[in-house]
C-alpha cells in the first residue's frame, strides 16, 4: 500500500511541557486512522501541526510526492469547535473556502453546492451561519474541509459533539470519503473508533504508546474470557469456589480468562452443568476497544 | 497577490452587513457640515437660546474658509482617529481569538494578500468617508464663507489622505501583532496621545508625520515650508511601508496564536 504521510520523531515543546513527544508512524493512501487518547494527550496538537497551524519542534512531515506545492491545497482540516464567520450563508461561505483552496472558479458554487447537499445542509445553504446549531457547525465544517477534495482529511473529534442520529448519519458521510480520501481523526468515543478504522493510534501525555490495526491491538491486549452471568452474586461466589480455573467475580457475574485456548467451552459448560447453580448466561468474549484502552493507558502509568 | 479579490470580497461582505459601510461616512459628513454650520449660525444659535443682555456684542472674528477646513480637521484628528482605533483594533486580532481565521490559515492563503485585504477595506471605509465628509465641509464652507483655491485643496486631501493611511497601517500592524484590548490601546496612544505630544513639543523639529495634518492645512493656506513638508512626506510613507511589512510578517509568525 502506498503512503500518503510519514511522519517521524514530531515534537511539540510548550516551555519545558511536551505537548507531543517523538511521534513516528505513516498513513497510507485512502485509509482510516484513529487517533486515540485522554483529554490533553496531543491529539488536537498533532492535528494541527500536520494541518500546518503549528510549528513543530522537531521532527519532519513526509507527504507523499504527488502533492506538489503548497501541501495546504490538499489537506482539509475540521477544529473540534469550527467557527464561521457569521454574517456569510453557509453557500457564500464554502465557495470562499474552495476558491481559497484552488478550485477553478467556475466550479466551485456546483462544487459548493454539492458538498453542502452530501453533508446534508442543503435546505439551509442560503441561511446565515450565525444562526446554525452545534449540529449544523459540525457538518458545515466538515463541508469545508471537503469541499477541495483534499488528499488528507484531518478531523478533529468529527463526531463527538453530535446526537446519535447526527454521529450515525457523518459516520457514513466519512465511510463514504474514506474510498477516495486519507483520514486521520481524533476521538475519545471508542466505539466510534471502532466503526471506521483501518490503524489505532494511542496517545498518552504525548507519546504515542501503542499503535497498530484493530485486530493486531486486539490479539494484543484482548486476552479472551467467558463472561458468565449468574442470577445471584451468592450462585456467582459459589461458582468461584468449584471452578478448576481462576476466576474472578464481580457481583453476579463471573469471569474466567483463557490462557492458551484454555478452557474450552464445553469444560465451561460441563462445570455449570454439574453444579446445578443458577445461571443466565454463558459468553466467550473479547475484550471491547474501551477495555484496551484502559489497559493501554494503565500500562504506560 | 493571489487570493486577494477572495478575501476582499469577505471583507466588503462584513462591512456591507454590519453597516459599517454606512455609519463610518455619516459620523464624518456630519462633523463635515456641522462646523461651518456652527461657525456662521453661532451668533443666531445664541440669540435663539436666550438669557443674553440685548446690548451685548459678541465679537466672533472673522473666518476664512481655509480656518473652518482647518478647523473640521481638529474634529477628524480626535473623533475620526478614535473610530479608526476603536472601530479597527480587531481586524485581524479578533479572527484569531474567535477562531474563525483557522479556516483561513489551514488554505494555501498568501499573508500578504490577507493583510492587503484588511488595508483595502479600511482605506475604502476610512480615507473614502473622510474624503466624502471633506467635500461636503467644503461645499458648505463655500456657500457660507467662499471659494478656496481647487488645486491647494486637491493637495491638501492627498497629504491627509496619506495621514490617514499612516493611521491604518498603525491599527492593522496593532492588531496583527496583539489582541484586540491592547491593539486599540497601542493605536490610541500612537494616534491621538502622540499626536497631542508633537502638539506641545512639536516645536523642536519639524519632519514628523503627526505633523503631516497641519502641513496639510499649511497647503491650504498656500503658505508652507516644502523641505520639512516633502521630508515628513517621505518619512510617514517609509514608515507605512514598514508597518505593512511588519503586519504580514507577524500575522503569518501569530498563525499558532489562533483559536483552533
Amino acid at each position: 500500500m502506498k503512503t500518503l504521510l510519514h511522519v517521524q520523531g514530531l515534537t511539540k515543546d510548550y516551555g519545558n511541557e511536551k505537548a507531543v513527544d517523538q511521534i513516528t508512524f505513516s498513513l497510507n493512501k485512502n485509509t482510516a486512522t484513529a487517533l486515540i487518547g485522554p483529554n490533553g494527550a496531543g491529539k488536537t496538537t498533532t492535528l494541527s501541526i500536520l494541518a500546518g497551524l503549528l510549528r513543530q519542534t522537531s521532527g519532519t512531515l513526509v507527504i507523499d510526492g504527488d502533492l506538489k506545492g503548497d501541501s495546504r491545497k490538499e489537506i482539509g482540516f475540521l477544529p473540534q469547535y469550527p467557527q464561521f464567520f457569521s454574517w456569510l450563508t453557509a453557500l457564500e461561505f464554502i465557495e470562499m473556502v474552495a476558491k481559497l483552496s484552488g478550485l477553478d472558479g467556475k466550479f466551485t458554487k456546483s462544487q459548493a453546492i454539492r458538498t453542502l447537499d452530501f453533508v446534508g445542509l442543503g435546505d439551509a445553504k442560503n441561511k446565515k451561519t450565525g444562526t446554525f446549531s452545534g449540529g449544523m457547525k459540525q457538518r458545515l465544517g466538515l463541508a469545508q474541509a471537503i469541499v477541495h477534495k483534499p488528499g488528507l482529511l484531518l478531523l478533529d473529534e468529527p463526531v463527538s459533539a453530535l446526537d446519535p442520529v447526527g454521529r450515525r448519519e457523518v459516520l457514513n458521510l466519512l465511510k463514504e470519503l474514506q474510498e477516495h480520501t486519507t483520514i486521520l481523526y481524533s476521538t475519545h468515543i471508542l466505539n466510534d473508533a471502532e466503526e471506521m478504522t483501518d490503524q489505532l493510534l494511542f496517545l498518552r501525555k504525548g507519546q504515542l504508546v501503542e499503535q497498530g490495526s484493530l485486530k493486531e491491538v486486539r490479539d494484543k491486549y484482548a486476552n479472551p474470557l467467558f463472561k458468565i452471568l449468574f442470577s445471584d452474586s451468592e450462585e456467582a461466589a459459589k461458582f468461584i469456589e468449584i471452578a478448576p480455573w481462576p476466576a474472578r467475580q464481580e457481583n453476579e457475574i463471573v469471569y474466567i480468562h483463557l490462557l492458551e485456548n484454555k478452557p474450552l467451552m464445553n469444560e465451561v459448560l460441563q462445570v455449570l452443568a454439574n453444579s446445578n447453580l443458577r445461571l443466565s448466561r454463558v459468553e466467550r468474549a473479547s475484550a471491547s476497544l474501551e477495555e484496551i484502552f484502559l489497559q493501554v493507558v494503565n500500562k504506560h502509568e | 497577490m493571489n487570493n486577494f479579490s477572495i478575501l476582499f470580497q469577505k471583507e466588503w461582505r462584513e462591512n456591507v452587513r454590519n453597516f459599517k459601510i454606512l455609519w463610518i461616512p455619516l459620523v464624518f459628513i456630519l462633523f463635515g457640515i456641522s462646523e461651518p454650520l456652527m461657525y456662521h449660525y453661532l451668533p443666531q444659535i445664541l440669540n435663539a437660546v436666550g438669557n443674553m443682555p440685548s446690548d451685548m456684542v459678541f465679537p466672533l472674528p472673522d473666518y476664512t474658509p481655509e480656518q473652518i477646513i482647518m478647523s473640521t480637521i481638529g474634529q477628524y484628528q480626535f473623533i475620526g482617529m478614535l473610530i479608526v482605533a476603536f472601530g479597527f483594533a480587531g481586524i485581524i486580532a479578533r479572527e484569531r481569538r474567535n477562531g474563525t481565521a483557522t479556516m483561513l490559515y489551514v488554505r494555501p492563503i498568501a499573508y500578504t494578500s490577507y493583510v492587503f485585504s484588511k488595508l483595502a477595506i479600511m482605506c475604502i471605509l476610512i480615507i473614502g468617508s473622510a474624503c466624502i465628509g471633506l467635500l461636503a465641509n467644503v461645499y458648505y464652507t463655500y456657500i457660507l464663507y467662499g471659494a478656496v483655491d481647487a488645486v491647494a485643496f486637491i493637495g491638501f486631501l492627498g497629504t491627509y489622505s496619506i495621514w490617514l493611511l499612516f493611521a491604518i497601517s498603525v491599527v492593522i500592524c496593532a492588531s496583527s501583532a496583539f489582541p484586540t484590548g491592547i491593539a486599540s490601546v497601542i493605536s490610541i496612544f500612537l494616534l491621538v496621545v502622540l499626536q497631542l505630544v508633537d502638539g506641545l513639543l512639536g516645536a523642536y523639529w519639524t519632519i514628523s508625520p503627526w505633523k503631516l495634518p497641519m502641513y496639510a492645512g499649511q497647503i491650504l493656506t498656500g503658505s508652507f515650508d516644502k523641505t520639512p513638508y516633502l521630508w515628513s512626506l517621505t518619512v510617514t510613507i517609509m514608515m507605512v511601508v514598514l508597518l505593512i511589512v511588519g503586519a504580514i510578517y507577524i500575522a503569518k509568525r501569530n498563525v499558532a496564536k489562533a483559536k483552533i
